[in-house]
């Protein structure tokens, strides 16, 4: 059986709003690339940017604030799970570095 | 006797979420296996200038978002009824995925024609370069292109009155989640190989 999806819908404003401030956080990542941060600084402080633009997107333009709660817990953390499970590659490209054939 | 809708919403819409999921889960493979070679090679080149490669990505970047504000008016158009508005919106749409798409390939070229390729590298440094951009951007492309001929489907059979709002609101889902990935592949594969 199909329900019509009843949820609130957020004003247009709400979503000019939304857009500005991604538009916003762009422009900080941008600026924090030519700030000589250390690399791996850099990297962290891009994911969280990225991390944090996408939960306003999720949120807001793929309504997920308006859906039931359950839906979010059921997709988020699988996702979520199955991005951390990929860490496990890490130690192998630190040994494709440090454990290369010497050079002839 | 049919089933109750998992979670209370329309069954199109949860199978949206369900491939959005899925999807998720490729484009975290593909960016990990991006981080993986990166880290793994000791000579990565960082060729992007500031002009014009991140001025390009970030005139990309604002494009893709507008895109998905204008898939937003469209939803809110079509659930208030008001059709020929909501194909303007679609309509808009789908004029900033083909300019998003237009921009990606004009940069494309231009590397092709500094000689860079899944292949080649240029600058001397490690080839998984242009193997890991071409790709990573390439499998985003085709998604903003699937988007754009969608939304083109959608917006024909809705103004024909075929299908109802919820249709466009489950293809909005779908370019929302295209604008998301750029979220992602924009700082990691433009700003950090940013010279």
């Amino acid at each position: 059986m199909e329900t019509a999806d009843a949820h609130d819908s957020p004003s247009r404003n709400l979503y000019i709003g939304v857009w500005v401030g991604l538009i916003l956080i762009v422009a900080i990542e941008t600026t924090l690339t030519y700030a000589h941060l250390s690399s791996g600084m850099l990297l962290t402080v891009l994911l969280i940017l990225a991390i944090v633009e996408a939960g306003i997107a999720l949120r807001y333009f793929m309504h997920l604030k308006y859906e039931p709660p359950a839906l979010t817990w059921t997709l988020v953390p699988a996702v979520v799970f199955a991005l951390l499970m990929m860490n496990q590659f890490w130690a192998d490209a630190q040994r494709m570095l440090n454990m290369r054939f010497p050079s002839p | 006797m049919l089933e109750p809708a998992a979670y209370g919403i329309q069954t199109k819409k949860f199978v949206m979420w369900l491939f959005i999921t899925a999807d998720a889960a490729t484009f975290g493979a593909i960016l990990f296996g991006y981080g993986y070679l990166r880290y793994g090679s000791p000579n990565w080149s960082t060729p992007f200038a500031f002009s014009p490669t991140i001025i390009n990505g970030l005139v990309m970047t604002v494009i893709l978002l507008t895109s998905s504000l204008t898939m937003l008016f469209a939803v809110s158009s079509a659930r208030a009824g008001e059709r020929s508005t909501t194909i303007g919106w679609l309509g808009a749409t789908i004029a900033l995925g083909l300019l998003f798409a237009g921009l990606h390939l004009h940069e494309w070229f231009n590397m092709f024609h500094e000689g860079w390729s899944v292949s080649a590298n240029p600058l001397g440094g490690s080839t998984l370069f242009g193997a890991t951009f071409f790709s990573i951007t390439g499998l985003h492309l085709l998604h903003v292109v699937s988007g754009v001929v969608a939304i083109g489907v959608i917006a024909l059979m809705y103004q024909r009155g075929r299908l109802d709002a919820s249709y466009i609101e489950t293809t909005g889902l779908y370019w929302h989640f295209v604008d998301l990935v750029w979220m992602f592949v924009f700082p990691l594969v433009y700003l950090l190989n940013a010279h």
